[in-house]
């Protein structure tokens, strides 16, 4: 159990620091590299320690994260480019 | 070599079952990975709109971020309070296990009682689907999309929580059950992460 409250507490703090991030003079690129790997982080925590995916057979833990990130890169990569250009015809008009 | 490929083969032949793991536990995971597709979906389109919009508002001037991370702070708890009772019933310390889900309840309904205050502050300043006074007009209806969606997830969650800590006390279910409540609310905890780096924070 007191692993789950270890887990709570890292969790909190990388939380708490994402916060102070908000309010520091960061660069933008920076603050956008430094809030993603937390928040990809704090998933990693949440679903190895309290859904307990660092205890499953290994099938399992790699349909659900692969197929969760081949979908997530098709969304959020692959696509970028679409966006984009998409983005650039509306600015143009 | 010829261990580790007998060893590979162990653990990928599966037989009947190949995730070793109970039928209920696995459905749970393809809701969970269908789900979370969803809301993957839905965060990509928000990313893209945004993207797409000429003036995006800054949350700064919208939202109270120590408001937003107060809930934050909740819902972290509660799946703190929901795996320490998942431990709990597995083993074997029902009364225990149905305190933790009582706790988790607790902070999911204050969650939502949070997520309604804010929801009720900010329809008040001129928020609406469709429009609103701080910038792009899709920012209203991706805020009620994601939070609204999230929401939904988090009251389905607390109906489930309830059931379970009744059918906990009458004994009608039993450790799989009270863990299978639990990967539900760590779901609802692991997009919350999302929706408030991507839409709060970024």
């Amino acid at each position: 159990m007191k692993s789950y409250w270890r887990a709570w507490g890292i969790l909190l703090a990388f939380t708490v620091v994402m916060l102070w991030a908000d309010g520091a003079a960061i660069p933008r690129l920076a603050f956008t590299v430094f809030v993603i790997t937390a928040m990809l982080t704090k998933a990693s925590i949440i679903g190895a320690h309290f859904m307990h995916l660092r205890s499953e057979r290994a099938s399992l833990v790699l349909t659900v994260v692969v197929g969760l990130l081949v979908t997530g890169t098709i969304l959020f990569v692959l696509i970028a480019p679409d966006a984009v250009r998409i983005h650039h015809m509306v600015s143009v008009r | 070599m010829t261990a580790t490929v007998t060893s590979t083969m162990d653990r990928w032949a599966g037989g009947t079952c190949p995730f070793d793991a109970g039928w209920r536990k696995v459905m749970m995971w393809w809701f969970i990975v269908t789900d979370g597709l969803l809301f993957a979906g839905f965060l990509a389109a928000y990313g893209y709109a945004r993207l797409l919009a000429l003036h995006w508002p800054d949350q700064a001037t919208v939202f109270s971020l120590r408001y937003i991370a107060a809930m934050t702070f909740v819902l972290i708890s509660s799946s703190a309070t929901m795996a320490s009772g998942v431990q709990a019933a597995r083993e074997g310390r029902r009364t225990v296990a149905r305190r933790f889900v009582l706790l988790t309840l607790a902070g999911g309904a204050l969650f939502l009682g949070m997520q309604a205050f804010e929801w009720r502050h900010l329809i008040g300043e001129g928020a609406r689907l469709n429009a609103n006074p701080w910038g792009d007009a899709s920012f209203g209806a991706y805020f009620f999309l994601l939070t609204g969606f999230h929401g939904t997830h988090v009251l389905i969650g607390v109906v489930v929580l309830a059931a379970t800590a009744i059918r906990s006390a009458k004994g009608w279910t039993t450790a799989d059950g009270v863990e299978m409540a639990g990967l539900y609310w760590h779901f609802v905890d692991l997009v919350w992460v999302f929706i408030f780096t991507l839409f709060y924070l970024l």
